[in-house]
């Protein structure tokens, strides 16, 4: 038996036979170079607030899988992509419960990668010299934005055809800039390019732009925790501590979209009918209605536009080195008004009757 | 500890509290807005919101409710002083055929009382600002896909499927105590 064989942490002189598990990670670590994943992070990233931004990749993955499955039987001709999604929901073997889990899950990624922003921006951990990988965090919310986005489109309802009308309006206010949300752009119908968009490209630039995000977090370190105070440095727990409560909650979070998908499946709204507009955004979506209701569809283009101007600002605006949010208070304040009123609106829309806003420019 | 706990206690009750009343607040408000003046409001108004009654509130409120709240729209279209760009006849015909229950009926009718065509195939959206065609030809014949509700997946998977949540996350919620 060779010195390797040994378990470490056995006594001098003694022998002992390493476990299969052991033997196996070895065999791994060998191969794979795993050991070096068991780096230090600080005790208090082993938080849930800290495992926001791990379990929105975790989503994603699982968003890619749904939707593998999904593509075997979804058509985005636009002439048929209704009714392969009524194929889907009533024909197609679990093909209800996995749309479900899209649907849950895409509702998760939303409100978890929301969720993300907020913590880092709280406990600022955005500031010098994570400001490059904030920007990139704000652009990952935004493909998650337009993912939604773009999903909500493919299934092809009356929610889904206004929705892409809105969207066309938009690309004419953008002027030649917005040529690719013009229906005559590529030959091919809107719907069918942006299936393309959903299901490539944005998975695509999402995967790039994480991959970056994680490189300069493992390369800028976790920033250190706002709440502690003292001299002495912060315990250390091995990166691998965290990646196994990551997986315990990410057991969680797929126990709670399975029964969601199970006893709440998203509806399917009708066909499509040309020359009406009844429906609402879903709710992700929903705060700009009442701005639409007040300015016209460019207010979608302007309060989007203005929400994701003031993430990608943060780090230019917010410049002291202090991290502790009870010493920036003006900027809690900020945040709490652009959140509370988001929610309001959202709220407002709710209760809101429904409007017709194509056209009233 | 606990006291600084217990201290925040009364404030989130008056933050939700403060929330709550705000629900409250608007949701009558805009319901109050809907009654006055109901005869300015174009009638296009009232029948899109009538359809949108029809079309996408089925499964979430009890069917009387859904009826009763399309009929009022009907009669305000009907009672509009501004009737440009709907067929008050087709409205007239829906009124009936909601009076009927005759729901999926009264729902093609006001469609097409302002323009729209249940049942033809949409390519690309028309450019916008849209003002209903006049219905110079008949719609298509092919049936138009209602929407489905929210029913739950249903048959021997539901119980299976609802054990396997469950097992997850009670697996989850045990590792996560284990490895903290």
């Amino acid at each position: 038996m060779s010195e390797q064989d040994t378990a470490v942490g056995a006594a001098p002189g003694e022998l002992q036979t390493p476990s299969t598990w052991r033997r196996l990670w070895d065999a791994l670590d060998e191969r794979l170079g795993l050991k070096g994943l068991q780096y230090p992070i600080p005790e208090h990233a082993n938080k849930l607030a800290y495992s926001l931004g791990g379990l929105t990749l975790i989503t994603f993955v699982l968003m890619v899988a749904t939707g593998i499955y999904l593509t075997q039987y979804y058509n985005p001709d636009p002439n048929l992509a209704h009714e392969s999604v009524r194929r889907i929901i009533t024909s197609v073997s679990f093909g209800k419960f996995i749309r479900g889990f899209h649907y849950w899950g895409a509702m998760a990624m939303i409100v978890l990668i929301g969720l993300h922003l907020l913590r880092v921006f709280v406990s600022g951990s955005f500031k010098r010299p994570r400001e490059g990988n904030w920007i990139f965090g704000v652009i990952l919310a935004g493909i998650t934005a337009t993912l939604f986005f773009t999903g909500t489109v493919l299934k092809w309802d009356q929610e889904s055809l206004e929705a892409l009308e809105h969207n066309i309006e938009i690309g004419k206010l953008l002027g030649r800039f917005g040529f690719w949300f013009s229906p005559s752009f590529g030959g091919i119908p809107f719907l069918t390019r942006l299936y393309v968009v959903h299901i490539a490209v944005l998975p695509f630039l999402f995967t790039l732009v994480v991959a970056v995000h994680l490189l300069l977090v493992k390369r800028l370190k976790m920033a250190p925790s706002p709440f502690r105070h003292g001299p002495e440095p912060e315990p250390t727990r091995p990166f691998t501590k965290h990646l196994a409560e990551l997986g315990a909650l990410a057991l969680i979070l797929i126990g709670v979209l399975t029964i969601l998908a199970v006893l709440a499946p998203p509806p399917h709204g009708p066909a499509p009918i040309e020359g009406i507009e009844i429906t609402k955004p879903p709710w992700p979506m929903l705060w700009v209605y009442p701005i639409e209701d007040w300015v016209g569809v460019a207010g979608i283009l302007w309060a989007t536009l203005a929400i994701f101007l003031a993430l990608f600002i943060v780090p230019f605006v917010d410049r002291s080195p202090e991290r502790s949010p009870r010493k920036r208070i003006p900027m809690m304040i900020a945040a709490g008004v652009v959140v509370i009123t988001v929610i309001g609106l959202i709220v407002f829309a709710a209760v809101q009757p429904v409007a017709s806003h194509i056209g009233m420019d | 500890m606990e006291e600084r706990r217990n201290a925040r206690r009364p404030r989130l009750a008056r933050s939700l509290a403060v929330v709550g009343a705000l629900v409250l607040a608007l949701g009558p408000t805009t319901a109050a807005f809907a009654h006055e003046g109901e005869e300015d409001v174009p009638a296009i108004t009232d029948v899109q919101e009538a359809i949108a009654i029809l079309a996408e509130h089925p499964g979430l409120f009890p069917p009387e409710e859904v009826t009763d709240h399309a009929m009022d729209k009907v009669g305000d279209a009907l009672e509009s002083n501004d009737t440009l760009g709907v067929l008050l006849d087709l409205v007239a015909e829906a009124k009936d055929a909601l009076d009927a229950g005759k729901t999926d009926d009264a729902l093609a009718l006001l469609e097409r009382s302002i323009g729209a065509c249940p049942g033809a195939p949409v390519i690309e959206p028309r450019d916008a600002p849209r003002t209903p065609p006049p219905l110079s030809s008949p719609c298509p014949s092919v049936a138009h896909l209602q929407g489905l509700d929210r029913s739950p997946v249903g048959g021997a998977a539901e119980p299976v499927l609802i054990g396997v949540g469950a097992v997850l996350i009670l697996a989850g919620l045990g590792l996560v105590r284990r490895i903290r």
